[in-house]
């Protein structure tokens, strides 16, 4: 049976409407951050701007009103840190797992089950009352071990997964050259894993920018807002300035959908080998 | 090289990540369960070992209607969201799956909400269905379908459904990316067999397809049937629980109890019972999903 010629262009016009509807809210949020507060707060706000209208005042006014670069950095910061504890110790622990046969398969196993099955709101409790003791209230660190809680597991997962796929035998030719076994892990293995590294960080990324109920529960003293933090707090206000709401909103969005974007492959293929989720 | 060196190597690699995960899941798990049989309540969280032991909050979590009445919207809430979810994901992974100009680019677009903070998705839609100035309640009025301005996440009747909205958004694009992979994993060879004799569309979904992601769409469906019972940022973000709890998950209840009202063993006692819940349902549903697959 032949296909006809139109066939693949009819499901591309089928793809694109659905593309449309689904990024609808991300072009609302520039639409009304671009455009002056007349037009966002009527009756009848216009679906296409009126280009002649465009301006970036709502992203002047976030900037100048809203401690909205310290709220960016503590986010940074707090990723960065997030970042640094779980890659490095899910590095060595996936390399571990996968190449030696220990006792600790099936603990890991637990590990990521619980990651898993345990709520925020819940697993809030215990870290608050054990860092209020430890003096790590108001501190990044707390924040950065909270978020690190659920990630480890996960990192040591996938990147079980992408060593897995890298041949012993490249190690033991490295070793019969004289390397011993963490010259061999460092120069010949982690390169060739650095898709799965790429593709754990972007994941563990994008979780840790949007925790709120970590950063909001540990710190709550202004300055040491996150962005998630300095976002909802726009909400509870009385009159919600929506314009500027929506450019800061559009401000924290960015850095998260560029990496998306740049590392998409990289986590299609750490879901297929590991169990990737939310 | 000794067999008990490589031990060392063995166990030195994974120490790290053992004593984050002891520290930062196995311990804290120990102390909800313990703080769960403190009953009373310790607005000084360094007192609360001197409460007294009991099941005291277990026996009122599990007579309380307000918690009762929050596992109800749990299940409201999961069900509503992941029941449509999952058909816009199956729908979205059978389209990608075919060939066309431009697929890779339109997938990677098509998965953006997925990096989205909940917080933002929550706003976003906060904004959109705003009951004066909303986009979506000018476009009812327009066509017609509204003639009042509904307040979509303040009236009790309708913030639910409003909650779920962009938490569908969220959701959808996780089962599009697994049950995608899932689909390409399916022998070509068995679609061209089924062809050759006469199987309809739906009995080649059926019989070919259906079998093929069906442990994918299981494990996709736990996993996100999880993810959906724990969610807190978009219910806290959109309506915070209210209006007069219509909203309020167990996950918020339980947040509440906690930091509201500082009856952290009875907040413990509700996620005990919580995660219990969540542990039984996924068994079952794992079991489901091995069943005559492989």
């Amino acid at each position: 049976m032949p296909v006809p010629v139109w066939r693949p262009y009819l499901l591309l016009a089928t793809a694109v409407i659905c593309l449309v509807v689904v990024l609808f809210p991300f072009y609302w949020i520039v639409i009304t951050s671009i455009l002056p507060t007349e037009i966002v707060l009527s009756r009848n706000p216009p679906l296409l701007p009126p280009l002649s209208e465009v301006t970036l005042a709502a992203y002047f006014e976030v900037f100048a009103r809203k401690p909205l670069l310290t709220w960016i950095s503590n986010s940074m910061q707090i990723t960065a840190g997030t970042l640094a504890i779980t890659i490095s110790t899910g590095a060595m622990a996936g390399y571990s797992l996968s190449r030696f046969r220990t006792k600790a398969q099936q603990a890991m196993g637990f590990g990521l089950l619980a990651s898993k099955m345990l709520p925020g709101s819940l697993i809030i409790i215990p870290f608050f009352i054990l860092f209020s003791k430890a003096g790590l209230i108001e501190s990044k660190l707390g924040v950065i071990l909270a978020n690190s809680a659920t990630a480890v597991p996960f990192a040591t997962w996938l990147l079980k997964g992408f060593f897995d796929a890298i041949p012993r035998e490249l190690e033991q030719a490295a070793m019969i050259d004289g390397c011993n076994e963490w010259q061999a892990f460092r120069h010949i293995v982690l390169p060739l894993a650095a898709p799965g590294l790429a593709a754990a960080s972007a994941y563990i990324a994008i979780v840790t920018w949007a925790d709120l109920v970590f950063a909001r529960t540990l710190n709550s003293k202004p300055d040491n807002w996150v962005v998630t933090v300095g976002l909802q707090s726009f909400t509870g206000e009385y009159l919600v300035e929506w314009g500027a709401l929506m450019a800061a909103s559009a401000v924290s969005l960015l850095p998260m959908l560029v990496l998306f974007l740049l590392l998409e492959p990289f986590l299609v293929k750490g879901s297929t080998q590991g169990s990737l989720a939310n | 090289m000794g067999a008990r060196r490589q031990t060392y190597i063995a166990y030195g690699l994974l120490a790290p990540a053992f004593l984050l995960v002891a520290g930062l899941i196995v311990y804290p798990l120990y102390m909800v369960l313990e703080t769960s049989l403190r009953v009373g309540r310790a607005p000084n969280v360094a007192r609360l070992d001197r409460l007294p032991l009991g099941f005291g909050n277990y026996w009122r979590a599990l007579t309380d209607d307000v918690v009762w009445h929050s596992a109800g919207v749990t299940v409201v809430y999961a069900v509503g969201t992941i029941a449509p979810a999952f058909l816009i994901g199956l729908l979205l992974a059978l389209l990608l799956n075919r060939d066309f100009p431009g697929r890779r680019w339109l997938r990677s677009l098509m998965l953006l909400p997925w990096a989205v903070p909940g917080v933002v998705a929550a706003i976003a839609f906060l904004w959109m269905f705003d009951s004066s100035y909303g986009v979506v309640n000018a476009q009812l009025r327009k066509i017609g379908l509204a003639t009042t301005d509904i307040a979509w996440f303040v009236h009790g009747d309708t913030a639910l459904f409003a909650v779920i909205l962009p938490t569908i958004w969220k959701c959808f694009p996780f089962f599009a990316l697994t049950l995608l992979a899932a689909l390409q994993s399916v022998p070509q060879t068995l679609y061209e067999a089924a062809r050759v004799d006469g199987a309809s569309p739906f009995q080649i979904f059926r019989n070919v397809t259906w079998p093929g992601i069906r442990g994918a769409a299981a494990l996709a469906l736990v996993l996100q049937g999880l993810w959906v019972v724990k969610d807190f940022d978009l219910v806290f973000s959109t309506t915070g629980g209210g209006p007069s709890r219509a909203t309020q998950t167990l996950s918020l209840l339980v947040y509440e109890e906690a930091f509201q009202f500082f009856r952290m063993g009875q907040a413990s006692a509700i996620g005990v019972l919580m995660l219990i819940l969540c542990a039984c349902l996924a068994y079952l549903a794992m079991r489901w999903g091995r069943k005559d697959f492989h």
